[in-house]
């Protein structure tokens, strides 16, 4: 099974998270903040992580560079309203595997989970 | 002229009138009195040398009847030598003092008084018989009538006749004999004197007046009058009057004064002139700046204004693009399970395509607002825009415009971003060719300019197209304002423009005829110049 895990403080943005993954065969992980999402991860494993990166206790930025540090190789794939080049390019030197930005269709979004699992085989 | 005289220690004119005027009444009354002395002295030596041959011919006329002692002869001849006017009496007496003869016969037989001149006049003790060292032989004294009279004596000498004489009365060694005195009236000298002292005081006191009127009037002329020229002239320059000079053509010290004057007031004029124009230069000065510092106010405020405008919009963007992501993806899903060409897929399409043109309106946003720092780099004007201008030319929308392209020789550079002069290039390459319906003539101009001094690479972008209505032209740069069809442009374009040019340190303005096109001046600081 495809593990994916997301992390968004929107209740939104994870259901259509979850509604756009689960019917193509993921196993979705809602976790409504970064502090619960480390917390999943301490437990399990996931294959691909979509991280928002504005949130309010805990930026995604600094859950990244937990992800990085804990679970190094870990694929995050950095899911922003904030589309500029500079964030970008700074989730991607921390290590994030790829970016996308909102509002996403189902489409764009399955193109970068399955991507993932593209490269991974 | 009087007015010199109300207040005289006011008026130099008066006090030399005063000074001169007392000066000459002095030495006028010294003359006059120096004058009618020496007349009076005169005229008594006169008379003393008249009364003087009048006692010797008296002394004469009576020597013959004395010596032949006829004493009715001798009283005779003095009666009749008393009679001519003026002589009012004669008579002789002994040096004992005793009257022998007079014209007045009650003094006949008298003593003549021993403290009179008669005596005294040789004697100073008549007594003793002492002698004075400076005899004096005649006296003037008033008579009864109050008019002046003279008195002289005259001694009778023991002549030899008198001594040898028959009758032998007078011994040899007697010296004189006897005294004739005489007293005459000088009433008529009295008279004539007072005549021509009267005269003389006229005389006198017509010339100091005729003298301090001629003084009174060349002081008026040379003094008086010129000086109130100069002061009524110094009351108009004080009153702020300096186109009248003073007119006094002498050329002595007061003439020398105004002149000097003269050129004072023109030398004052001449500042006031500058003054004013200094002043009229000042006020224009200030005028300017306060336009400039109108408009820089207004701009800040037009940038500050956008800016929070910015700061909010991205906000709201950011917010909204999370439940946008619902939508898109909810309608997607539904989307799948429609069937192809159905009512509800068709609906659901619309849907989608405006969630999707929300998503685009949220983007320019984002892009308008992002307020984190671009590239340091340089910016070569020229090559950005050959290059913008080429990447656009092939696109549909730009096949019916025409590019001209007058830039500058030399290779103008400016700090910045270069995708970020780009954007400004490509949005008024949009904004042309909207503007144009597609179809017209773009051209660009680069050069350099100065402003406040400093350099500045000036691009024209000017467009054929409709032009901009004058009341649109204050909210071009306002973001969500636009002249397109609704679904055409967002009203972000130009204000992101105006943002990126304002984070280069640049300006942007833009000049508009309705019909004719549109020029957009977008100024930003020069670096350097590469030819």
């Amino acid at each position: 099974m495809k593990k994916v895990l997301v992390i968004d403080d929107e209740p939104i943005v994870r259901l259509s998270s979850k509604r756009t993954l689960a019917p193509e065969g993921y196993d979705v992980t809602l976790a409504d903040s970064g502090r619960e999402g480390i917390e999943i991860l301490e437990r399990e494993t996931f294959d691909v992580i979509l991280l928002d990166l504005k949130m309010p206790d805990m930026s995604g930025i600094d859950v990244l560079k937990v992800i990085m540090e804990k679970w190094p190789g870990t694929k995050v794939i950095i899911v922003t309203g904030y589309s500029t080049v500079d964030t970008a390019v700074e989730s991607l030197r921390l290590g994030a595997y790829n970016h996308i930005e909102k509002p996403f269709t189902p489409n764009s979004l399955l193109a970068a989970v399955k991507e993932v699992f593209d490269k991974k085989d | 002229m009087n007015s010199i005289f109300a207040n005289p220690e006011k008026s130099i004119a008066a006090k030399l009138i005063i000074a001169t005027g007392l000066l000459i009444v002095v030495f006028s009354f010294l003359f006059w009195y120096a004058t009618l002395k020496k007349q009076e002295q005169d005229i008594m030596s006169i008379a003393v040398k008249y009364g003087d041959s009048f006692v010797n011919f008296a002394k004469e006329s009576t020597h013959n009847s004395m010596l032949s002692l006829d004493k009715t002869q001798t009283q005779r001849i003095l009666e009749n030598l008393s009679t001519p006017e003026g002589v009012q009496r004669v008579k002789i007496f002994d040096h004992k003092g005793n009257v022998e003869f007079s014209s007045d016969q009650e003094e006949v037989g008298n003593e003549v008084d021993i403290n009179s001149m008669s005596c005294r006049g040789c004697h100073t003790d008549p007594v003793t018989g002492t002698l004075s060292p400076s005899p004096k032989k005649w006296s003037k004294y008033k008579d009864k009538k109050g008019s002046t009279s003279l008195k002289i004596v005259s001694q009778i000498y023991n002549d030899v006749s008198c001594s040898s004489a028959s009758c032998h009365v007078h011994p040899e060694e007697q010296k004189i004999l006897g005294f004739v005195e005489t007293d005459l009236s000088l009433a008529l000298l009295d008279e004539a004197l007072f005549k021509q002292g009267l005269a003389l005081t006229a005389y006198v006191i017509i010339f100091v007046i005729a003298v301090s009127l001629f003084l009174g009037i060349i002081n008026y002329k040379i003094v008086t009058n010129p000086v109130h020229k100069l002061s009524d002239g110094m009351k108009q320059v004080a009153g702020g009057d300096l186109d009248h000079p003073v007119q006094i053509d002498s050329i002595d010290e007061i003439g020398v004064l105004a002149s000097t004057f003269n050129s004072m007031i023109k030398d004052l004029k001449a500042a006031a002139g500058q003054k004013a124009r200094w002043t009229q230069t000042l006020e224009e000065e200030v005028a300017k700046k306060t336009e400039e510092i109108k408009r820089t106010q207004t701009g800040l405020i037009q940038t500050e204004k956008l800016a929070s405008l910015g700061r909010m919009a991205a906000g709201v963007a950011h917010e909204i693009n999370n439940p946008l992501t619902g939508v898109v993806t909810f309608a997607h899903l539904m989307r799948q399970r429609c069937k192809p060409g159905s009512d509800d897929a068709e609906d659901l399409d619309v849907i989608i395509e405006q969630a999707e043109r929300c998503a685009k309106i949220i983007k320019n946003l984002l892009t308008f607002a992002r307020a984190t720092p671009s590239e340091k780099g340089k910016i070569h004007i020229n090559n950005v825009i050959t290059k913008t201008m080429t990447l656009v030319k092939n696109q549909e929308k730009f096949h019916n415009v025409k590019f001209h392209m007058d830039l500058a020789d030399a290779n103008l550079v400016t700090d910045g971003d270069g995708t970020q002069f780009q954007q400004i290039c490509l949005n008024m390459f949009l904004n042309a060719a909207d503007a144009m319906n597609l179809r017209g003539d773009i051209t660009v101009k680069t050069h350099q300019v100065e402003e406040k001094d400093k350099p500045f690479v000036e691009t024209i972008f000017t467009d054929t197209g409709s032009g901009i209505k004058e009341e649109d032209l204050p909210k071009l740069f306002e973001p969500f304002f636009t002249t397109k069809p609704v679904d055409k442009g967002t009203g972000l374009g130009l204000s992101i423009t105006h943002g990126i040019v304002k984070h280069l340190g640049g300006s942007i303005r833009v000049k508009s005829t309705l019909g004719q096109g549109t020029s957009f001046f977008v100024r930003l600081p020069l670096i350097k110049q590469e030819i």
